[in-house]
């Protein structure tokens, strides 16, 4: 094939690829097209061949950082936001309450905030439920505002008398973990007696919050070491966490389904030991936090 | 897992489109949605985000007629691709009947098809189900683009890669004109039924 065709046939397959949404695949043919160009001394007005791929690159970048930008959770009509909250409680057959959880945790996860706060205040009424849904109200106005603003509706709750004292104590003990964690600088109300809530929390809600997990490396660059990392997300005994590319060969060796010994879980009550598994690992390949690595390890015991 | 209302004599099953981003589940539906109203039950819920992409999920509600006396009504979804939103695709998943992994035949996507098909994996035995034994078909899509002399994968080359140990049922497709579109959903819904009365003891 002739150098004309083959950078004729390069470029088709640019546009092709671009039409469909595949960003890095067309970004990837310019470039080669680019330095299909440079390198040919036959080619006449190279300047403007190349000036011309430069602009569709950028054409290119702008799209790629739309997508990534773009409104993470945007605000769904309230036809979809119906939608997902039957969709996705699973319970319904069980019991009506646990079913309206779901719902409503489903709204949070997919970014409907201000409905989720809406049917977490629901809950508030029913004592089961009651320390679930206020920490996820709290979780809520975290991501809508601040952990200030979170803080300040704990404060309010301080005062009112939709808590017990025990469940105020369990509130307290998330809040300031949230807030020593994002390094905010505020001390909380004190209602309850501390050594009783943290006995119920286990009890209730089987895993209590995690932050932070230390895991013994028995290979890699840190071989030998404990190395911490805070926990991104968490859902009952599924600990997810980011970590940066930088940090990247440290966990290198590690494999799903490998298990670790010797974990720390760091919560808000203690510093305690156990073990766990690799669930999934994977390379975030888009966004801003691409190149970071996910791994979710599941706690197997404690 | 399927609501079997025996009262109403009405089984609900859940079929997941699954598949790396941009691969063409969406398309798949839509298609769907157009080409087979008699079966729609309801409207095409798709949230979308920047550049069309499907941020949370695809929903088409259908209803199959009757087997055996009994109403049945499946409900299809697509997760989003991108790996940002593992946690909604672990969301979708949960519940799963049957599959379909749309595979994408571009040559230069070979790699984020073995991602995807290793992430269900993954988050299938998040809720204790087997990729070996779920319903499942696979879909190598975007075939049609060969006539461009876009490169694609070949369908033995494909095979190798995500079928050699699934062995599960095959057929390449094109979502934009509706090829392999209709066969794949009716054979996964075929398994998914077939694995249902075995689990459900149901029109045995
Ligand atoms: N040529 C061609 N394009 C397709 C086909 N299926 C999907 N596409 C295109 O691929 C892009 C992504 O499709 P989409 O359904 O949104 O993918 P999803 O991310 O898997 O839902 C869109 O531009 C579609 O038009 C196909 O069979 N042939
Ligand atoms: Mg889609």
């Amino acid at each position: 094939m002739g150098e004309k065709e083959n950078i004729k046939r390069l470029l088709q397959e640019a546009e092709l690829y671009k039409g469909q949404g595949l960003l890095n695949e067309a970004r990837l043919k310019y470039d080669e097209v680019s330095d299909l160009v440079r390198n040919n001394p036959k080619i006449k007005n190279k300047q403007k061949l190349l000036a011309g791929l430069a602009k569709k690159i950028n054409l290119l970048e702008v799209d790629t950082q739309k997508v990534e930008k773009g409104p993470s959770s945007p605000e769904l009509s309230s036809r979809a936001q119906d939608l997902i909250q039957q969709l996705f409680s699973f319970s319904q057959e069980e019991s009506e309450e646990e079913a309206a959880l779901e719902g409503a945790l489903a709204l949070a996860k997919f970014g409907q905030f201000e409905r989720a706060l809406a049917e977490f205040d629901n809950l508030l009424s029913n004592e089961a439920h009651r320390v679930v849904a206020a920490k996820n109200i709290l979780r809520c106005h975290i991501a809508l505002s601040s952990e200030e603003k979170a803080a300040d509706i704990y404060e309010k709750w301080a005062k009112g008398d939709t808590f017990s004292a025990d469940q105020l104590e369990k509130l307290r003990v998330f809040m300031e973990q949230v807030l020593e964690n994002k390094g905010v600088d505020r001390k909380l109300t004190v209602i309850g007696t501390k050594a009783k809530a943290v006995v119920e929390e286990k009890k209730e809600e089987e895993f209590i919050d995690i932050s932070a997990i230390g895991i013994y490396l028995d290979s890699g660059p840190s071989k030998g070491k404990v190395v911490e990392f805070d926990v991104n997300f968490q859902s009952g005994n599924l600990l997810s966490l980011i970590i940066s590319k930088r940090d990247g060969k440290m966990i290198e060796h590690l494999e799903v389904n490998n298990e670790l010994e010797d974990l720390q879980f760091y919560s808000p009550i203690a510093i305690f030991n156990g073990s766990g598994l690799v669930a999934a690992k994977s390379e975030i390949q888009s966004g801003p936090k691409q190149g970071d690595y996910c791994l979710d390890i599941k706690i197997t015991s404690t | 897992m399927a609501i079997f209302n025996l009262k109403k004599r009405e089984i609900e099953c859940k079929v997941v489109y699954y598949g790396p981003g941009r691969g063409g589940k969406t398309t798949n539906l839509e298609y769907i949605f157009k080409t087979f109203r008699k079966q729609i039950t309801g409207e095409m819920v798709s949230i979308n985000t920047e550049g069309d992409r499907t941020l949370f999920f695809d929903f088409l509600p259908m209803g199959l007629g009757k087997i055996k006396g009994c109403e049945i009504k499946v409900q299809l979804y697509t997760v989003p691709g991108q790996v940002q939103y593992s946690s909604t695709r672990k969301l979708v998943l949960r519940g799963v009947d049957g599959i379909v992994f749309v595979a994408d035949s571009l040559e230069v996507r070979r790699e984020k098809n073995m991602l995807s098909l290793k992430d269900l994996q993954a988050n299938l035995k998040e809720y204790g189900l087997n990729i070996f034994k779920v319903p499942l078909v696979l879909q190598y899509n975007k075939r049609d683009l060969g006539e461009q002399g876009i490169p694609l994968m070949s369908i033995e080359q494909m095979d190798q890669d995500l079928n050699r140990q699934l062995k599960v049922p095959s057929f390449p497709g094109s979502a934009l004109k509706g090829d392999g579109v209709g066969v794949a959903l009716k054979e996964c819904t075929k398994l998914t039924l077939k694995s249902l009365q075995r689990e459900l003891k149901w029109a045995q």
